[in-house]
């Protein structure tokens, strides 16, 4: 079933359940991502969207089913969890800068202690990466002197300084004042244009329909509703996607 | 004259005029008073007895002391021992609070019950009975004659013994430098941005620091050493009693002892606190970066939660050198001690309680001076509140 090397696929997710205690969050979840793929997940809260994404990296033990990213199984072997770890970036809904260290600091942090690059190289990296983000002024700020949109596109460059295959968001624009989402968002819409294999929880459905290859739709812990955007926003199968589509796109 | 009263800066500078007045009369009435029954009783005020020999000695000193010494002199070793046993009792709470902390904090089961433990039990028993009970453990040790050392430590009903290097005490105070050294350099070298090196050059530069400033120690003692001698003074068994090394007073043991483990049952909360207190969402962003176990602990958790445990550090810190005091209990000269056996003896009451109390507040002051300093230098920039769940 793993496919090694460069051929394998981003990730798969076979059978994947999770429980918290008596509470089973995850049921049976399958999930195949192709590199350079953009999947969009929504669903309401508590459907268990977090907790899949989160699965990805290790930050939630899965109970049971099989999950493999870029051809390396994530199990109990340490060696692994690095492994993927270092190719699977990950944004925060609430950022998770480290407020004791300047923008750059945050950026070249982990470049220069997990993949050993020199600090001058780190650096220089990081700065393109704050460029790209569009906040190379505020390289030597301490995260708790930017605004929300500014820290989650720090946050944005500090994953993408550790060059990863894959970039996971969970819910990156729900703490943001309104009129800082779009500035994340854009830059999102910039990543994905350049080929960047990305799975999104988030409930900006323009967002959505100009990025996404696929929209998945999940209530309670089950992927009810898998879909091109066109599909997904006028010809939902599944009763109640279009309740939660007629919901949020109310306004 | 009443219209102005109505201006709120007028009435407000009026009212502090006649409060200050006010307690400035009081003062002076009392010092008059004062004055004026002890020269009734043939007692004089004033600080010329400072200049007296004592006539008496004290049991611990850091630096040579007689009965001829004047009390001045006696003040000043009363200070150095309060800051000596402060310090030692200080560092040792440090130590345990740090182990029972983390320990409290890990998933570990067992280290967490015995944590809690500790806690439980050496927190709620008042800090003299402690100092009792570990005085008493103490002092029913075997006598010198029975005692049984390892590598030259005895502990015996006379004290603690361990074995010194025969080392003349320049060289001692020359070696205590390069130990403190090798403490700062490292802390130093973190700190300073002009190291452009990736954090793993940079641990190495610092162990090299550490490393550099410990073998000048040792060649320091080395060359310090007085010929002829064997290099280690191993206390020995003379007679009755032991002969060499140093000799730690069963008194001083106990109350670094009753420091140490009272002071680390609040130190430990504050350190469990700390570590609570720093976000979970930080230490998840570092594993997603692939940061390692170790590496998240010192640079992520560990400097996070010395930010929020320093200012509550600074009080039980203030706290612990005012618990020096209870060495009159044991029979301690610490500075408490040697300022009541000043006042029994030179019987100027109001004077001495005036140097002890002046030389508390210096003390605390300055450590209360130095950990805010500390804590202002280290803490977060910004508006923190934000992003926050």
């Amino acid at each position: 079933m793993t496919v090694p090397g460069p051929a394998a696929p981003a990730l798969q997710i076979v059978g994947l359940n999770k429980y918290y205690g008596p509470l089973h969050v995850l049921r049976d979840v399958n999930l195949t991502v192709r590199r350079g793929e953009k999947i969009v997940v929504c669903g309401p809260s508590g459907s268990g969207k977090s907790t899949m994404i989160r699965c990805i990296n290790r930050l939630e033990e899965h109970s049971s089913g099989t999950i493999i990213v870029l051809g390396t199984e994530l199990n109990d072997d340490v060696g692994n969890i690095d492994e993927i770890r270092r190719e699977v970036g990950m944004v925060f809904q609430h950022f998770n800068l480290f407020p004791h260290m300047t923008v750059l600091e945050n950026c070249a942090l982990a470049p220069m202690l997990v993949r050993k690059v020199p600090q001058a190289e780190a650096e220089a990296a990081a700065r393109r990466y704050l460029e790209k983000v569009r906040i190379p002024e505020q390289a030597m700020k301490y995260p708790g002197q930017l605004s929300g949109g500014q820290q989650q596109r720090v946050a944005i460059a500090r994953a993408l300084c550790m060059r990863p295959e894959i970039m996971l968001f969970d819910e990156p624009t729900s703490a943001l004042d309104p009129e800082m989402i779009s500035e994340v968002l854009d830059v999102m819409v910039t990543l994905a244009s350049e080929g960047m294999t990305m799975i999104c929880v988030t409930h900006e459905m323009n967002f959505a329909r100009r990025v996404a290859d696929r929209i998945l739709f999940m209530d309670r812990g089950e992927i009810v509703e898998e879909a091109v955007p066109d599909t997904f926003f006028t010809a939902a199968k599944n009763e109640r996607t279009r309740q939660f589509l007629s919901q949020i796109l109310k306004h | 004259m009443i219209p102005m009263l109505k201006n709120q800066k007028v009435r407000n500078t009026v009212q502090q005029v006649l409060f200050v007045g006010g307690l400035a009369g009081l003062v002076l009435c009392g010092i008059l008073i004062a004055r004026k029954n002890l020269a009734a009783q043939g007692m004089t005020a004033g600080f010329d007895f400072l200049w007296k020999s004592t006539g008496w000695d004290v049991n611990f000193s850091l630096l040579p002391a007689s009965a001829n010494d004047p009390y001045w002199w006696f003040f000043l070793i009363g200070i150095l021992n309060t800051l000596f046993l402060g310090t030692t009792g200080l560092v040792l709470a440090t130590v345990f609070g740090t182990i029972v902390g983390l320990a409290r904090t890990s998933k570990n089961e067992l280290a967490n019950l015995l944590g809690r433990t500790y806690v439980d039990i050496f927190r709620n028993i008042p800090i003299i009975l402690q100092l009792f009970f570990w005085f008493a453990i103490i002092t029913h040790l075997p006598a010198p004659r029975a005692a049984r050392g390892v590598a030259g430590f005895v502990l015996s009903s006379r004290g603690f013994y361990l074995p010194i290097p025969n080392v003349a005490a320049p060289a001692f105070v020359a070696a205590a430098f390069a130990l403190i050294a090798a403490i700062a350099l490292p802390i130093w070298l973190g700190r300073t941005s002009q190291l452009q090196r990736p954090f793993g050059e940079r641990g190495t530069i610092q162990l090299a620091a550490t490393a550099v400033a410990l073998a000048l120690a040792v060649v320091i003692l080395l060359v310090g050493h007085a010929s002829g001698t064997p290099f280690l003074d191993i206390p020995a068994l003379q007679g009755l009693n032991l002969r060499g090394g140093l000799r730690v007073s069963p008194e001083f043991t106990a109350l670094s002892i009753a420091m140490a483990i009272y002071g680390g049952s609040y130190i430990g909360e504050i350190v469990r606190g700390g570590f609570l207190s720093v976000g979970k969402g930080q230490v998840e962003a570092a594993n997603a970066l692939g940061l390692s176990g170790w590496q998240i602990f010192s640079l992520i958790r560990l400097p996070l939660a010395m930010r929020a445990m320093l200012p509550i550090l600074t009080n039980q810190y203030v706290w612990l050198i005012k618990a020096t005091t209870l060495g009159i209990a044991v029979g301690f000269t610490d500075f408490f001690m040697i300022v009541a056996l000043a006042i029994n003896h030179a019987g100027q009451t109001i004077e001495s309680i005036g140097i002890l109390m002046g030389g508390f507040l210096a003390i605390n002051l300055s450590l209360a001076a130095i950990f805010n300093r500390i804590n202002k230098a280290i803490a977060l920039k910004g508006n923190q509140l934000r992003g926050q769940e």
